[in-house]
């Protein structure tokens, strides 16, 4: 993974001092709340209900053992003792002091780590495939560009005030597992026929209140010119952005606005301008310096499959079925991809305790080459275990509650903090998906439901991605009670579609029996091989609707 | 955001959150914050309820606390108060997914 | 129209020689700054002028999505001009730090680059980057804080309309 040099490591200390510089100016009166408020927004410190909550970036959501225990460190020191794992990739810490946090970005900058502009009207944390690196079937490991996109956009003079925030995603595999069509910009890296890697770039995604598939703006972006290209996306974006009304100001308002036509001609003829002075033209050398952080690890010479893990399955009925659900198969013969669930049934999805973040990192640095990843769905990955080792990895789990068998499954949904934490939410999220969870706790009947990805939003903002849940619920305030409307059908994957709205809202007492009932449906109508989006996806929405609304 | 007072509203009490820390706090009778709902002023009226923000909000209350404002609560009969919303129930709280974190749990151990 | 401050040019503060026309005030020969409506509707007059001419660039916080002037709009006078001042009416509205940019590297324009409006600590830095030569400060601030601000950040990732290549090129040489 990437290791910062000379640079990276002055320009986080410069901005730890600054911030602390800031923090100083305000405690004593010199900055006013108003003029400070973006300044520790571009800092990653958020005014939430209980106290500031402080989002720490974790790029492309690549971890070191090292960097993993800082994390547990901070939870312990300036926290609660825990920390949640974000749909960004990110991790979010919901305690922390104002006057405490320079100190607190200090230590994170001891491992290479700091909370720059993941909060803002400015660029924020570039996230990618939690696969990276080991899914079979990668035309580039995403995390090299994603790295270059990284430190151009880190203290970009001229994109620090945009419109609104923005946010960019990077898939390298066919099956897109960072959503990079429901982002300001996504980008998909292909190859054409003379076998040269580019980049086709997709803007105008997103979700919130007016949510859009992002529209392909260019087929094949050559690497040299990639960052001419972003650059003129911005800066059109940043002339041309709503500023009027914070609602309208996202990139995807100005596409639909524009139209795809006319946003891809302005594009271009910036894009034109700024590749002629050629100062943004990527250096081979640097990519090649970067792609080389990324190159694989030492893997060992072994074979396909792994008598000991074998073994492992038949011995261990429960083993057996985490495997199914829970490890992928991995490029290299004889290693596996390992997901951590942070969805214990009934528990807050995406936290971690202290104890649980210092386990995993000593999972990582012991069998899976010190890396860990952080999944857009609340989760964690270890990218690189040897099959040998998987069922070592899922007893040193098992004793710190991560070992649960479902992984895409109802009980792994998404839920945005919400009204518990949040101080933009409506309802309440989490408590939602512990009661969904515990409805169906029996891990045979989850299991035979299949895949059913559940996203769970306490607002309109959708930090828990609903309108691309398989069933999306969003939490909504009606004179001062909780109510959850449900959308179906939306993906949040290389097929992305925004889901459709089932019709009248349902209140907290109703609302598990109502996802109990599209189950039902979805059983009732599947046919074999089915999940449930495809099935919803053939027969629609009335057969839902009619049961759901039945009385 | 769900608006923190219904038109009209009976009682109101003022917060906001401290600057150092972020922490929940309650204006009082006295003029200081205090960090439990119990021990926030109550104003009964549109005009005490004006009144009572605007002293908890002099030229230098950035400094302390940011952006103080009115929250309506309702009397109940043995004449204590509760906040009307549930955002204002889980402010004064903590979160009630973790009945060992925030306001409750310190309430809980005393 | 700008209000009191004090004008810092070329890191250094100095005297205003600059006066700020509305555009129906008498255009005399002390150094002017018109704005943008009047520059276009009498540009074939100003052609003659012998003394310093400037034009400001507003943002538009009444109008329809608040764009703003646009630099390419300036283009055809350009060099009829030797200051352009850009608006940030208020810091958060960032259009003025493209027009800046886009004014220095594509327009080539070389003059004195002035910020005005709401022109704060934490901004200048970046301003200075995107090509801004002066900036309209509030009278409190002192040189020692200015210059401190502009150096906050020791180096920088990327290119811009200021001298610094950006790491990624530097790391190489290049």
């Amino acid at each position: 993974m990437y290791r910062y040099d000379e640079f990276d490591h002055k320009l986080v200390a410069d901005r730890v001092e600054q911030f602390r510089g800031q923090v100083a100016r305000r405690m004593d009166g010199s900055l006013s709340e108003d003029a400070f408020k973006p300044l520790r927004l571009m800092n990653g410190v958020y005014l939430q209900l209980h106290a500031y909550m402080l989002r720490v970036a974790i790029p492309y959501g690549t971890l070191s053992s090292k960097q993993m225990r800082m994390l547990a460190h901070i939870a312990r020191k300036y926290d609660r003792g825990y920390g949640h794992f974000t749909t960004r990739q990110n991790i979010q810490y919901n305690w922390p002091a104002l006057k405490d946090i320079p100190d607190l970005l200090d230590e994170l900058a001891g491992v290479e780590m700091h909370a720059i502009q993941t909060s803002g009207n400015c660029i924020r944390n570039v996230t990618s495939d939690q696969y990276a690196g080991a899914i079979d079937g990668e035309v580039e490991d995403p995390r090299i560009i994603s790295e270059i996109i990284r430190q151009w956009s880190t203290f970009h003079p001229e994109f620090s005030y945009l419109p609104r925030k923005f946010k960019i995603a990077v898939t390298g595999h066919e099956n897109d597992r960072a959503a990079i069509k429901l982002h300001d910009i996504g980008i998909v890296i292909a190859q054409n026929q003379a076998g040269e890697t580019g980049y086709e770039v997709h803007v105008g995604g997103g979700q919130g209140r007016t949510p859009f598939i992002a529209k392909k703006l260019a087929d094949f972006v050559p690497a040299a010119q990639l960052l001419a290209y972003l650059e003129a996306v911005m800066r059109v974006y940043n002339m041309l952005g709503r500023r009027d009304n914070s609602y309208k100001a996202r990139i995807k308002i100005l596409v639909h606005e524009t139209g795809e036509e006319e946003m891809r001609r302005l594009v271009e003829a910036e894009f034109a301008k700024i590749d002629a002075s050629q100062m943004l033209s990527l250096p081979q050398a640097e990519l090649e310096r970067i792609a080389a952080y990324f190159a694989p690890p030492a893997f060992a010479e072994l074979p396909a499959t792994s008598d000991k893990f074998e073994a492992a399955r038949a011995e261990d009925a429960a083993f057996a079925h985490w495997v199914k659900t829970n490890v992928v198969a991995h490029k290299q013969p004889g290693y596996a991809i390992v997901n951590i669930s942070l969805k214990p049934i009934g528990g807050v999805p995406g936290d971690a305790s202290d104890t649980q973040i210092d386990c995993v990192a000593d999972i990582a640095e012991q069998y899976s080459f010190d890396e860990l990843r952080v999944t857009h769905e609340q989760n964690l990955t270890l990218p690189h275990v040897r099959l040998d080792d998987v069922k070592a990895v899922y007893d040193a789990l098992a004793a710190h509650d991560l070992a649960t068998p479902n992984l895409g499954l109802i009980s792994d949904a998404i839920a945005c903090p919400g009204l518990d934490y949040c101080n933009l939410a409506n309802a309440r999220s989490i408590p939602l998906a512990q009661d969904i969870s515990t409805r169906f706790a029996d891990l045979d009947r989850q299991y035979d439901i299949g895949e059913l990805k559940v996203k769970i939003s306490g607002c309109i903002n959708a930090c828990g991605h609903h309108h691309v849940g398989h069933i999306g619920i969003l939490g909504v305030d009606k004179k001062g009670t909780e109510f959850y409307q449900i959308s179906l059908g939306g993906a949040a994957d290389e097929t992305a579609s925004l889901g459709d709205i089932t019709g009248r809202a349902f209140t907290e007492d109703t609302i598990v029996d109502a996802v109990e009932i599209l189950v039902e449906t979805y059983l009732d109508q599947r046919q074999t091989g089915e999940r449930f989006i495809d099935t919803y996806r053939r027969v629609g929405m009335a057969p839902f609707k009619e049961r759901l609304y039945a009385e | 955001m769900a608006q923190h007072s219904a038109k009209g509203a009976q009682f109101q009490a003022v917060t906001g959150n401290r600057l150092v820390d972020g922490e929940v706090v309650y204006f009082t009778a006295s003029g200081a914050w205090a960090e439990a709902f119990d021990a926030a002023a109550i104003a009964e009226g549109g005009e005490a309820a004006d009144a009572l923000l605007a002293q908890a909000s002099p030229a230098d209350i950035e400094a302390h606390v940011l952006d103080p404002y009115l929250f309506e609560v309702i009397a109940l009969d043995d004449g204590s108060y509760l906040p009307a919303s549930v955002r204002e129930t889980i402010r004064a709280k903590g979160p009630t997914i973790r009945p060992d974190l925030g306001k409750q749990a310190a309430q809980e151990s005393a | 129209m700008p209000s009191d401050y004090q004008l810092v040019k070329d890191r250094a503060v100095c005297a205003d020689d600059w006066v700020y026309l509305e555009d129906d005030a008498a255009l005399g020969d002390a150094p002017s700054i018109i704005s943008l409506d009047r520059l276009r509707a009498e540009n074939e007059a100003l052609k003659a002028r012998n003394a310093p001419l400037g034009v400001v660039l507003r943002a538009d916080n009444q109008g329809k999505q608040q764009m703003g002037e646009d630099v390419h709009e300036l283009a055809p006078y350009l060099d009829m001009v030797q200051l352009v001042a850009i608006e940030f009416p208020v810091y958060r509205n960032g259009r003025g730090y493209s027009n800046a940019r886009i004014l220095r590297e594509q327009l080539g324009f070389t003059g004195e680059l002035r910020a005005t409006g709401e022109v704060l600590h934490d901004q200048w830095q970046f301003m200075e980057r995107c090509g801004f030569s002066a900036f309209e400060l509030a009278p409190h601030i002192s040189l020692e804080e200015f210059t401190a601000a502009l150096g906050e950040l020791s180096d920088a990732y990327q290119p811009a309309a200021d001298s610094q290549r950006g790491a990624l090129w530097r790391r190489h040489g290049l």
